[in-house]
């Protein structure tokens, strides 16, 4: 029998490791499979946010959130795939800048629209229940929940579906699968609007119980960046991973000695990572 | 400007080569001296803001712009400089001697960027997107810190009451120091880009991995640039504290490094006026205008985006096309000439000895070079053959560092060499020259042919005088005579040659540096059979002028028929038999293989 | 009946450099055309021009009637050309059944029974990675995948390089199989007995050019062997 306080804390640390899984998940399909640095895929998570305070604002029930998010990223991943990535394709500095431009756009579009302040999204989602021995917010456990459905979802899709074949084919060897039939240029599309349209559907989870603000995205951005070159490119395992170290460590440094401490390391570990093993844990590219 | 008096002036300056450059240095003199007139004092106050956070740009626009990596967290060593210099100008309140200190505010933060990136860069050439993540994530490192150590730092409230300079008061005379720093960094850094230093870096942004075959430790060059720029930041950081009186977190954080890219971006990386020019005309526009317009930091985003997209050169990189129809500024005409000094010693071995012993090199099981053991020795021209997949290309790149091999010896000269960098190769005097010719496509014919005279011949400080774009050596002469298509292509850039003149090009650019051992893999490619004639009475001709060795891939019977003198024919990774052309066309199983019957 | 396969004064290369100077040829339904020349020929780069992953620079290409100018390498399977490159064959990541399904609307792999039966390796293998089989047997999986596709043209670029000799002669069979069907192929190889074996016509390449064509049987094996050998 676990006492209460242990438990808690398991919890604490699932919550927080979920809430990192679900925010890199856009990434580790854009950056991980495609190879393209989108440094606005926090503004994406944002954006999904945001659809909920709109919502909110018209009257609306919150989930009708998620038909606005997915159609707002999904209209503006289509575009700057088509205008800005895909031309940009054989220059990753240029399209890490492009992407760069676009977040800081989308950032102030949204400062201007919104005001600078943060957003109160009104639910229930404090309200606790009980669960093992212990009091939890069910939302979070809801979230914990959902986190976990989505990637196995997204792992079966990527490893059973034909359409994940396909990608999975296109990025070992475009030149063959071109000459197998499949369009190549279509199907990065779609990956990348499924992409940044994951991150919209994160940002909606997360509304309810993070604060909403026009610069909220920076950190979710930082952190994807950090899990993937820490756990690897392109696989489960590297995903998984870089989470565990990365979530890991935030969380446990934060609780030795401080928050910004627990920051620091995850910097530093990255460093280190992006310096001595660039490809990650188990990197595959 | 009377335009029909002044042509003639014009075409004698542009007669006089390298005048065009000056301009931007000295209209900058001028707007600086004429600011505080035109406007008063507090203008001369904010623009000066803006000068410092420019020469920071301006650092920022020499890597990305000239040597092609780029720098995301570049604010770390400007506020870096700004907490040095804020915390030793208060402590030198009480004791005068701390003002002596003030310098090491510059460099201290440049010497950590310069370790930093000899680091980063040592363990890959290729780190390029990975080393910008690092400095974002020190920078990152830096805000923390100056959050977190707020007896040091004053935290997030900062570092206040910082005093002015002795002597110049911050609304007046601070000024003229802050236009100093600013004339300075620009006119230095103009100078340096059209140095032989200048002309390398173009090189390693264009094609690094091509440099490092002529000697050239390209990681450190590329540590010592970052170096330099960041002390153009930490300096920029160090006039900033008195200026400002007050230092935050902000100084050395992620917002401002942003900022820093954008000024440069949209300024003209390749340029330093540029990046000054971006951050002070956008900087300070965008202070002016943020808080009146809502939009205007989306103003702003887009104009970064389109500048990305479409004009990667920025405005100042647009207008110099636009003035740039004349005839190319980089020749030096009517320049003296000067003789070019020997090659390094060690670059001239004594005798073309290579030898290979049971080398065995292989990926994820598949083995590519499977027990090569092969001998070279003396002068003479090899020709080493075989069918495809045999390992041929791999066997140089094993030599020269492109290709790690897991057993066995490789020794040139006495040297194990088997791990060795590709600039430690070559600098034993091994020369490359590689299938689809690779030579510097943005630089024109003359720099190409420059930098591989400066190879093995040029030492560290001589690259920053003018002289070692003066050099000439006899053997360029010859070589010239042997190609007379590149005399007449001098002023072209080498990515516009047809197929055969850059062939011809990176021949003799491999043979300049007067190499033991020349590596040539399928050198006529391509090429026409006059060409292929050509290009192989000019290696037979070099190879005996420089009393050199070659090893030439072929698959052209008839031109390995006019030039080997021996014949090495490989098979699956080793090597199959060698002797005189006839002795192994008449090799049975030399026939079998190529035949097809057992493969 | 138009030909499985026209090209006419096929011009192309890398850049501006000319690597083929004007080739061509036909080629009617069920029959081989065998493509040979020393390396650096310029074979590999007709393959490439023929399947459309390089563009012509003159010239014309067309498969069934139909002009393959405006057809990119992507839409060419679904016009009826297949093609299997030299190098990097197949997909490493994925299994060896993966690789052949690829394509398929079912998971239907009754069309691959000839040859798992001439190649039992292969149908051992089915779950493992492709990457992790050897050079030889990555290629038999790229000629029963090629074959499975069952396009009426075929392009296929040194099929036997690192196959042993016996599953040689079974690769033989199988595609002289399909021309009885009405498959056409284009096959460039190294290897003159599985050549001979399988063409109708031959296509001899030196620099660019081609010095030499026609029905096989104006050719003996002596004459094929003096273009090859060094």
């Amino acid at each position: 029998m676990m006492d209460s306080a242990t438990v808690l804390t398991g919890l604490n640390l699932g919550y927080a490791l979920c809430t990192l899984a679900l925010t890199t998940l856009g990434l580790a399909i854009v950056f991980g499979l495609l190879g393209v640095m989108n440094m606005a895929h926090g503004e994406f998570v944002m954006l999904g946010a945001y659809a909920v305070v709109v919502v909110q604002k018209l009257g609306l029930p919150l989930p009708a959130a998620v038909p606005l998010a997915i159609a707002i990223c999904g209209a503006l991943g289509w575009a700057v795939e088509r205008w800005l990535i895909r031309p940009l394709y054989a220059r990753p500095f240029d399209t890490l800048l492009a992407t760069w431009g676009l977040s800081i756009l989308l950032r102030n579009l949204v400062e201007a629209i919104f005001g600078k302040g943060y957003q109160n999204v009104q639910s229930s989602a404090a309200a606790p229940m009980a669960f093992l021995g212990t009091s939890y917010p069910a939302y979070r456990l809801f979230l914990m929940a959902l986190t976990v459905v989505l990637m196995l979802a997204l792992v079966l899709w990527y490893r059973r579906s034909n359409a994940g074949l396909k990608v999975r084919a296109m990025t070992g060897n475009p030149t063959l699968a071109r000459a197998l039939g499949i369009d190549t240029g279509k199907l990065a599309t779609r990956a990348f609007v499924m992409g940044v349209v994951l991150a919209g559907l994160a940002g909606v989870l997360l509304a309810p119980i993070v604060r909403v603000e026009p610069a909220m995205g920076v950190d979710y951005l930082l952190n994807a960046f950090f899990v993937l070159v820490v756990g690897g490119l392109g696989s489960l395992a590297g995903l998984t991973s870089g989470v565990g170290l990365i979530g890991g460590t935030q969380a446990g440094i934060s609780s030795l000695i401080d928050q910004t401490a627990g920051y620091a390391a995850v910097l530093v570990l990255s460093i280190l990572f992006l310096w001595l093993r660039p490809q990650g844990l188990y990197g595959r590219r | 400007m009377a335009a029909a008096s002044s042509r003639p002036a014009l075409s004698i300056t542009l007669r006089l080569g390298g005048m065009r450059p000056w301009v931007a240095p000295v209209l900058l003199a001028a707007a600086l001296v004429l600011l505080p007139f035109v406007g008063n004092e507090f203008l001369a106050y904010q623009i000066g803001l803006f000068l410092l956070y420019g020469v920071a740009a301006q650092g920022v626009a020499l890597c990305w712009g000239r040597l092609g990596f780029l720098p995301l967290g570049h604010a770390l060593f400007f506020g870096l400089g700004a907490y040095l210099s804020g915390g030793i100008l208060k402590a030198a309140q009480a004791d005068a001697v701390w003002y002596l200190l003030l310098p090491l505010a510059a460099l201290a933060p440049a010497v950590l960027a310069w370790a930093v990136a000899r680091l980063v860069f040592a363990r890959s050439y290729h780190s390029g997107p990975y080393f910008s993540l690092i400095t974002l994530a020190l920078t990152m490192l830096g805000f923390l810190a100056a959050n977190r150590f707020s007896s040091l730092t004053g935290g997030f409230n900062g570092m206040t009451e910082i005093p002015e300079l002795p002597g110049l008061d911050r609304y007046g005379a601070m000024y003229w120091a802050v236009a100093a720093l600013a004339l300075v960094s620009t006119t230095g850094l103009t100078v340096m880009l059209r140095r032989p230093i200048g002309t390398l870096w173009s090189a390693i942004s264009q094609n690094e991995d091509r440099l490092q075959f002529f000697g050239f430790a390209t990681d450190r060059m590329k540590a010592l640039a970052f170096g330099l720029s960041a002390l153009c930041a930490a300096a920029a950081g160090v006039l900033f504290a008195p200026h400002q009186g007050i230092v935050t977190p902000q100084t050395v954080g992620f917002l401002l490094s942003t900022e820093l890219v954008i000024w440069a971006a949209v300024g003209g990386k390749a340029s330093p006026f540029g990046a000054l020019l971006g951050a002070v005309l956008v900087g300070y526009a965008s202070s002016e205008l943020r808080d009146n317009f809502a939009y205007w930091e989306v103003v702003v985003a887009i104009a970064f985006m389109a500048v990305v997209r479409f004009l990667p050169d920025g405005i100042a990189g647009f207008v110099t096309r636009l003035l740039n129809r004349g005839p190319a500024t980089s020749a030096q005409i009517s320049a003296p000439v000067e003789a070019a000094p020997a090659i390094f010693p060690a670059s001239r071995s004594s005798r073309a000895e290579l030898a290979f012993d049971d080398v065995y090199s292989g990926a994820s099981g598949i083995a590519i070079i499977n027990g090569l053991s092969l001998k070279l020795s003396g002068p003479g021209v090899r020709c080493l053959i075989g069918p495809n997949g045999a390992g041929k290309t791999s066997t140089f790149n094993t030599l020269t560092g492109r290709l790690p091999s897991q057993s066995g010896s490789i020794q040139f000269a006495d040297q194990k060499v088997g791990r060795w960098a590709a600039w430690r190769v070559a600098r034993l005097g091994i020369g490359r020259k590689f299938q689809i010719p690779s030579v510097f496509s943005q630089l024109d014919v003359r720099d190409n042919l420059a930098i591989a005279l400066w190879a093995n011949r040029l030492h560290g400080l001589q690259s920053l005088s003018n002289r070692p774009k003066q050099w000439q050596t006899p053997l360029l002469q010859e070589l010239l005579n042997l190609f007379p298509a590149l005399r007449n292509s001098l002023d072209i850039p080498a990515g516009r040659l047809s197929q055969g003149d850059r062939q011809a090009l990176e021949f003799v650019m491999m043979a300049l540096p007067e190499p033991r051992l020349m590596l040539l893999d399928e050198p006529c490619a391509g090429l026409s059979p006059g060409e292929t004639q050509r290009m192989m009475d000019a290696i037979k001709t070099v190879a005996q002028r420089l009393d050199a060795a070659a090893l030439v891939i072929e698959h052209d019977m008839s031109a390995v028929e006019r030039i080997a003198d021996h014949v090495y024919v490989m098979h699956q990774g080793r090597l199959l038999a060698e002797g005189s052309l006839a002795q192994v066309q008449a090799n049975e199983k030399v026939r079998a293989v190529y035949a097809g019957g057992h493969k | 009946m138009s030909a499985a396969l026209e090209f006419r004064d096929v011009v192309a290369g890398y850049g501006d450099t000319q690597v083929l100077r004007g080739i061509s040829g036909s080629l009617q339904s069920g029959q081989v055309l065998g493509v040979l020349g020393r390396n650096g020929v310029g074979k590999t780069t007709l393959m490439r021009a023929l399947s459309g992953f390089i563009p012509l620079m003159e010239g014309e290409v067309g498969a069934a009637g139909l002009d393959l100018a405006d057809v990119p390498p992507q839409h060419r399977l679904a016009a009826g050309m297949a093609y299997a490159p030299q190098e990097d064959t197949v997909f490493g990541d994925l299994s060896v059944s993966e690789n052949l399904r690829l394509h398929l609307r079912t998971r239907d792999m009754s069309r691959y029974q000839p040859y798992f039966q001439a190649f039992p390796r292969l149908e051992e293998r089915a779950a493992q990675r492709a990457g992790s089989l050897s050079g030889g047997e990555r290629k038999l999986l790229s000629f029963t995948r090629t074959l499975g596709l069952l396009a009426p043209l075929s392009l296929m670029d040194e099929p036997t390089e690192g196959v042993q000799p016996e599953n040689i002669t079974k690769m033989a069979v199988l595609l002289r199989a399909r021309c009885e069907a009405g498959a056409a192929f284009v096959v460039v190889e190294q290897n003159l007995s599985f050549l001979m074996q399988i063409s109708d016509h031959v296509l001899v390449l030196d620099h660019g050019e081609c010095v030499a064509g026609g029905p096989l049987a104006l050719f003996t094996r002596e004459k094929l062997e003096s273009y090859l050998v060094v």
